[in-house]
């Protein structure tokens, strides 16, 4: 009787809460959370290696279009038995190709002077290094934070090579 | 004393002459107490009940179980161990069923660990059996390591036992990773167990749908949660012998697909006690499906 009485409220309780719009349900979360967690299982790919590899499509990118790196999406998606990888990327402009010239002759530049600039680029040590941090820490907040402060080292370097150029 | 008499030679071993070869079907999850006990219980009791002769290997070693489920505690002489270490007969140490002479249980040891038998000798026991079996079902322990490595060493198929929950469904995912990577696996199947539908349908609970298509493999069986399981555990008697059971009801289908039956997956949502058709009155009051 008392089941009866309960489910009789659930079920004038469920016709309201209908009427308000839910924010992300309990089984989506739990969906998405799977998807990125089986993607990280079945490729080995850690977060760590994801923003790397985000980060370079980044820059290779710039160079023919103007993007909102902020926005974009890099993601795992499974079609069928098949793991798709999937870049969203918000494009602001196309750039002109008298810009992408320009951006390939400075690239050329830089490639003499690598050789002297190397000791600035991360060795593979540090690389490690940040990977185990990583374990430690939440893996959302991690990826988080990498983006944010890698982003802006993007733009960082951009802004260094304009005034060079200057 | 030899408690499991010669099994009764099958028809197709009279009609053909030869000898039969039976299906080995390894059942797993990687994770622990998702119901691949339970699963075993069942299905083998309901293929048994089909007219099929199966019989089940228990290879959680140390931490025996499926003789519990079957009510078969008091009758183990001999165990798996006792088999490899060759103080008795295979056939001495398969013990009968109490209600179904089609069915046997080869117990795992409960005073032993899983280094107690290897992968090799199992398959040389599957191999004994498929001459006389149409069906061996074998119970994997909980894990990917050697535990598994054993219980899969003989199996042809898998059926991968999970439930609509993140861990149980990322182990299940592993489980299939390494499945896919045994030659002698030629297929495997999913069974959603303990499926709660009011979860799902609050949106609570990853659905059936979400769930197939997360780990993208081919379902066999929907298994509700029920609190008859836990009866029948406490009774020593599978589900499937009872009709009125829904659990019971969806673990028999999963047998009849086994056997290549074709076979609607049951509507869980369907509602037939009185409580759920006072539910529908009231909701038909309020013009509203719940
Ligand atoms: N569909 C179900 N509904 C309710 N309880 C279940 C269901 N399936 C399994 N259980 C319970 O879950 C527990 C673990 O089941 P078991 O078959 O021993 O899992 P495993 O062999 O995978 O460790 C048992 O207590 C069992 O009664
Ligand atoms: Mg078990």
């Amino acid at each position: 009787m008392k089941d009866i009485f309960t489910d009789f409220y659930n079920t004038i309780l469920g016709f309201f809460r209908q009427t308000e719009k839910k924010e992300e349900n309990a089984k989506d979360v739990a969906c998405n959370r799977l998807r990125v967690v089986l993607m990280q299982d079945r490729t080995n790919l850690t977060p760590e290696l994801l923003q790397r590899m985000r980060q370079e499509l980044i820059e290779l990118l710039s160079k023919y279009v103007e993007m909102d790196k902020e926005a974009l999406e890099l993601n795992f998606e499974q079609e069928g038995n098949q793991m798709a990888l999937m870049l969203s990327i918000p494009v602001l402009r196309a750039k002109e190709e008298s810009e992408i010239e320009e951006a390939e002759e400075k690239e050329f530049l830089e490639d003499e002077t690598d050789e002297k600039t190397l000791s600035e680029e991360k060795s593979d040590e540090e690389i490690e290094d940040e990977t185990a941090d990583c374990d430690e820490a939440s893996e959302e907040e991690n990826s988080e934070e990498n983006s944010s402060e890698e982003d802006e080292s993007v733009e960082v370097d951009a802004e260094d090579k304009e005034k060079a150029e200057k | 004393m030899p408690l499991c008499i010669e099994p009764v030679q099958s028809q197709s071993k009279e009609i053909k002459g030869e000898t039969m070869s039976g299906r080995v079907i390894v059942i797993t999850s990687g994770k622990g107490g998702v119901g691949k006990t339970t699963t075993n219980a069942n299905i083998g009791t309901a293929l048994a009940r089909a007219g099929k002769k199966v019989v089940m290997i228990d290879t959680d070693l140390g931490l025996r179980n499926l003789d519990l489920l079957l009510g078969l505690e008091n009758r183990i002489v001999y165990t798996i161990v006792d088999v490899v270490e060759e103080r008795c007969k295979l056939k001495q140490a398969l013990v009968k069923d109490k209600k179904n002479p089609n069915l046997c249980l080869l117990a795992a040891a409960q005073t032993r660990d899983k280094t107690a038998v290897t992968e090799e000798q199992l398959k040389n026991i599957c191999e004994e059996l498929k001459k006389d079996f149409d069906f061996i079902l074998v119970d994997c322990p909980a894990g990917i390591e050697q535990g598994f490595q054993n219980a899969v060493a003989g199996a042809s198929e898998a059926i991968v036992v999970t439930t609509p929950e993140m861990s149980a469904v990322r182990d299940a995912d592993r489980i299939i990773g390494l499945l896919e990577a045994r030659e002698e696996i030629k297929s495997y199947k999913l069974l959603l167990n303990r499926v709660r539908p009011n979860l799902i349908k609050s949106n609570d609970m990853m659905s059936v749908d979400d769930v197939v298509e997360i780990l993208s493999a081919d379902l066999i069986g929907i298994i509700p949660e029920d609190t008859g399981i836990i009866t029948s555990t406490n009774k020593g008697e599978p589900i499937v012998n009872d009709e009125k059971s829904l659990a019971g009801q969806a673990y028999n289908n999963v047998a009849r697909r086994i056997i290549g039956e074709d076979v609607p997956f049951l509507n869980l949502e369907e509602d037939n006690s009185v409580l759920g058709k006072v539910k529908k009155f009231f909701s038909g009051l309020m013009g509203k499906e719940k």
